[in-house]
């Protein structure tokens, strides 16, 4: 869903993508790395959100995503209704140096669900270039539990950054082998990221995959 | 008794949000115990619980820039304030329309907020 103002394309389809999660996990930092995007933003100040069209080239043709992001109204308190309304896919960002973000990860979830009912989601863990992270892959399950795709990004880096893209458009579309056929141009990486212990953290994820499910609350986290 | 609501009111909003601006947590002498906050729907009583919400705000810095001020005397001899305006949190870039409501009540000469209203303005 655009802004009125915002130039369209009817041949190119589009989805309004929610992005949710506490403030200081880097949502605006993740859509602001996306150089077209962040070209043709435009800030709407009665809902008080700005809108990135993000356009990706796959296989099948052009796809955008109209990618809401708030003024910071969550740091307040949780978003309205119109926030969500007509929202067609969604990514929950934390930051994995804040357990507290993982813990909020639930409540998110509720709110979105409540006003978009079955929409693709991914869960986002950010800022994996930061050394000393409180969350773990292996503590990182309410994905599993509510049948969510999970990626580790580091938006500062753009590692990742396509990936949940890629599984948005894959379910949107209704192709699981579409795929990206063009680099899509982003903001230089303002930080490297340690490639080999990402490797490392991506295998613990895929052991965590293979592992039963702990019992308890959703928020909670083991120690 | 409230000599000029108006004044109070001005005065009162000067030092409010210079200091949720700049030092949130030395807003604590202006609450007490009966004292009720509504914070974007979310309820608080007492000087703790509303200190405990508004220093856990994940931002240090903000900036307020007041469009409207209104006031008037309550039965009580306080004074009822109704605030509009704009706050911008350290890190955003787009200003939050707000508006807040406070009853003061005066205590020893001076004044204590008894209730405070927040919501942000939006769709």
């Amino acid at each position: 869903m655009a802004l009125p103002g915002q130039a369209q394309d009817p041949n190119v389809p589009s989805f309004k993508l929610v992005l949710v999660g506490d403030g200081g996990t880097g949502k605006t930092t993740f859509v602001k790395r996306h150089l077209t995007g962040e070209f043709e933003k435009k800030y709407e100040p009665t809902i008080g959100v700005e809108v990135h069209p993000l356009d990706f080239t796959t296989n099948r043709g052009k796809i955008r995503f109209y990618c809401w992001d708030t003024a910071g109204q969550e740091k307040f308190g949780g978003l309205r209704d119109g926030y969500y309304i007509h929202g067609q896919c969604a990514i929950i960002m934390f930051d994995v140096t804040s357990r507290l973000t993982y813990k909020n990860v639930p409540t998110w979830h509720r709110d979105l669900c409540r006003v978009c009912e079955n929409i693709p989601i991914v869960l986002c863990g950010n800022k994996v270039d930061v050394k000393n992270r409180q969350v773990k892959p292996k503590q990182v399950t309410f994905h599993r539990k509510k049948n969510l795709q999970y990626h580790e990004i580091s938006a500062k880096s753009n590692y990742n950054y396509e990936k949940p893209f890629l599984y948005l458009a894959r379910k949107l579309v209704g192709d699981p082998n579409l795929h990206f056929v063009e680099q899509v141009a982003l903001a230089p990486p303002e930080v490297q990221i340690d490639l080999q212990q990402q490797q490392e953290y991506e295998k613990q994820l895929q052991e965590a995959a293979n592992m039963p499910l702990p019992d308890g609350d959703d928020d909670d986290i083991a120690e | 008794m409230a000599g000029d609501p108006e004044a109070v009111a001005k005065a009162f909003t000067d030092h409010f949000y210079s200091t949720f601006d700049t030092a949130r947590a030395n807003l604590a002498g202006l609450y007490q115990d009966q004292s009720m906050l509504t914070f974007e729907g979310q309820k608080f009583q007492g000087t703790q619980a509303i200190m405990q919400k508004l220093t856990s705000l994940p931002f240090q810095q903000c900036k307020h820039h007041i469009s409207s001020l209104d006031a008037q005397p309550s039965l009580s001899g306080g004074v009822l304030v109704f605030v509009t305006g704009q706050l911008l949190p350290e890190g955003e870039t787009n200003p939050l329309k707000f508006s807040q409501t406070f009853h003061l009540a005066p205590v020893g000469g001076s004044f204590v907020v008894t209730n405070d209203l927040f919501r942000l303005n939006y769709a």
